[in-house]
């Protein structure tokens, strides 16, 4: 498993490639840094509601931030087919006796649009898509008819295990058979992606389960770099600069062989590494809000447009503590809780479906909803017609659910 | 060994050393009073373990003031050698021994609590048959409100004599027992597999926990308990009415219907 790490660290794709669950481990920072988040949080936490402005995310400093088109050419989303071709060489290669692979990794990890496109990749034309039913829930032996149905004996993928159950007594017959057949090595060469948090809860459901799931590396402050730097590469000859707006010290690029002599590097990265938890999407959004332009380049930018730089592209980086992050409202009931440990547990749910699974009614769960939206932790993707939490509102959402007792990822 | 006179141990008392012992006395007060509104109120905005810990802190806080309150006082009034320290203690102990002995019983049962903490401040106990959540804990008892809203006001000196039962022992892990009772002639596997997925669904469990359902046998049916963890020990109540709703439901799509116990019975 280790020469699996050794040969994709090289890819800026995927840094570290894909390691097994139980060696994840959180990325560190100075205690200087961990004192003061423990002593903001709990100062948030205390005085949440006190002031219910601050709610959503806010910029505290004067710069200007990027425009939609800067954050395209400096930090785009990533190129989920390159990750999915990574993904599928560095499942090959670790694969053991079962034909069956795991990859379960945190919200906003893209491992789910990864395996998306790895199945509607014609070129590649190797796994069948296997998507939910309608209907979620279904009886034994149902569930069992249609796993029945469905091709299983060609190579398959499923991008996301959490879409297959309901947090409902009938609602867990899907997941179950399949881990059943799995399990009895029923199945044929599939892959199968998994929210961590759906993870978590099916691992403490079937104690005895063990499918030596794989995840991607956790995004250190040196992996980040690499990946960060990649990101923009394709937009710029020579990669991004980017700088401290208030001190002036290097962020981009990461690598000390890279910059000039006497050039020092900042922090910023290994920061940002622990408050996102190594979790690439969060950290991509953290980055993204945290990017700041000079006023003169605002005025430049359409000239530059459809030209391709030959220098490399330079901005400023706002330091985190400008950078005030949505934190969840408080409540005197468990509302929004859990409609945001459902959202996490099934990567997104329908205001319906959010009703069947927390028990709420349909006039509580809408205020609540319209209430989360407002302070930037979820937002309603039209494409598939669900309630999602925010990248920028994860961490918060996550300290606070395990600070109240909410069974968390292990991530 | 000099006499033991009492009246000579006090006999230096000016009115200056009077004041700044009141002061202490009431700078001391003061402190105890804020520390003892003040920090439930912050708990009581926090979650889990951190909330218990604030909670218990408050009479650990309170001793700590009140020693150094006596360490601070004593000198001022009086010259602290062995003999005055004898007089005062020995009247005192008399005094306490023949006027307060009860109130010096829960006292000294106060300070007991404090370093073998049968009960925490956030601890759920049932005391001679009064159950609820304590929420403070004074220099002579502690007090507990049921679920009813009811405060009742436990001497510490209960200790040395009542059973004590405490529902999570300074933790945030309280387990819940939900019953059922049902006809018999059904399939027992079937709903106890039912009745641990009901429990694993319901938002307000503990999944990390064990959630357990066992069975037997009554005369007057089969008896099924639903053993699980609710997210925090004050939503016990919320937890057993969610269970039982979910459960009677589930058990009512199954076709398994409830007994009652016959009136008699009872």
């Amino acid at each position: 498993m280790a020469k699996v790490a050794e040969k994709q660290v090289v890819h800026p794709q995927l840094p570290g490639g894909l390691i097994p669950l139980e060696e994840w481990r959180l990325p560190e920072t100075s205690v200087h840094r961990s004192v003061k988040d423990a002593i903001r949080n709990a100062w948030t936490q205390v005085t949440t509601g006190l002031s219910p402005d601050d709610e959503a995310f806010e910029s505290l400093d004067d710069l200007p931030m990027l425009s939609r088109g800067q954050i395209e050419r400096f930090a785009p989303d990533p190129d989920y087919g390159r990750i999915a071709s990574l993904l599928l060489a560095s499942v090959a290669d670790s694969q053991g006796n079962n034909p069956v692979s795991f990859l379960v990794a945190p919200p906003f990890s893209g491992i789910r649009k990864a395996l998306e496109v790895l199945a509607d990749d014609d070129a590649a034309g190797v796994r069948n898509l296997i998507m939910p039913p309608e209907n979620l829930l279904l009886s034994d032996s149902d569930a069992s008819e249609w796993w029945d149905a469905c091709d299983l004996s060609t190579p398959w993928v499923i991008p996301e295990l959490a879409s297959f159950w309901l947090r409902h007594r009938s609602g867990l017959a899907l997941v179950r058979e399949l881990l059943r057949r799995v399990a009895a090595n029923e199945v044929g060469d599939g892959l199968i992606g998994c929210s961590s948090w759906c993870w978590q809860f099916w691992s403490y459901y079937l104690p005895d389960a063990r499918f030596q799931p794989l995840t991607p590396a956790p995004m250190d402050s040196g992996k980040l770099g690499l990946w960060l730097g990649g990101l923009a590469a394709p937009a710029s000859d020579s990669g991004v600069v980017a700088r401290m707006a208030d001190t002036g010290l290097w962020v981009l690029p990461s690598d000390p062989d890279a910059l000039g002599e006497g050039n020092k590097t900042a922090n910023f990265l290994r920061d940002l590494a622990a408050l996102s938890r190594g979790i690439p999407g969060v950290a991509l959004g953290i980055w993204q809000k945290a990017l700041r332009a000079r006023p003169e380049e605002e005025k430049l930018e359409s000239k530059e447009q459809g030209e391709r730089q030959s220098v490399r592209a330079h901005c400023w980086v706002a330091p985190l503590n400008k950078l005030s992050l949505p934190v969840v409202p408080s409540s005197s009931g468990r509302g929004l809780e859990f409609i945001l440990h459902a959202l996490l547990l099934h990567d997104g749910l329908g205001s319906d479906r959010l009703e069947l699974v927390t028990g709420m009614k349909g006039h509580e769960v809408a205020p609540a909803l319209n209430r989360l939206l407002r302070a930037d932790l979820v937002e309603y993707h039209e494409s598939d017609g669900v309630w999602r939490v925010t990248p920028l509102g994860y961490p918060a959402i996550r300290r606070q659910l395990q600070s109240d007792g909410f069974p968390v990822d292990a991530f | 060994m000099g006499d033991l006179d009492l009246s000579g141990a006090f006999s230096g008392i000016t009115t200056d050393a009077l004041l700044e012992a009141l002061f202490l006395i009431v700078l001391a007060s003061i402190v105890i009073m804020l520390a003892q509104n003040l920090l439930p109120r912050v708990a009581h905005t926090l979650g889990g373990k951190p909330r218990l810990y604030l909670l218990a802190s408050v009479p650990l806080l309170r001793l700590v003031v009140i020693v150094a309150t006596i360490i601070f006082v004593v000198p001022v009034l009086v010259e602290p050698s062995f003999e005055n320290m004898v007089a005062i203690f020995g009247a005192l102990a008399l005094a306490l021994g023949f006027a307060f002995k009860d109130y010096a019983n829960s006292l000294i049962a106060g300070i007991v609590t404090l370093y073998e903490m049968p009960y925490r401040p956030g601890d759920w106990i049932e005391v001679n048959g009064q159950y609820g959540e304590v929420k403070s804990i004074g220099t002579r008892s502690a007090e507990i409100v049921t679920p009813d809203d009811d405060v009742v006001i436990i001497p510490h000196s209960t200790l040395w004599t009542a059973l004590i039962a405490n529902g999570n022992d300074g933790t945030d892990n309280l387990m819940c027992v939900t019953e059922f009772h049902v006809e018999p002639h059904h399939e027992v596997s079937a709903v106890l597999s039912l009745l641990r997925d009901m429990a694993y669904t319901s938002p307000w469990v503990k999944t990390w926990q064990p959630v357990s359902v066992t069975v037997r046998n009554t005369p007057y049916g089969m008896q099924y308990k639903v053993k699980a963890y609710p997210l925090a020990p004050r939503e016990q109540f919320r937890f057993i009415t969610d269970l039982t709703a979910r459960g009677t439901e589930a058990l009512a799509s199954e076709g398994v219907r409830m007994v009652s116990v016959p009136v008699a019975a009872v």
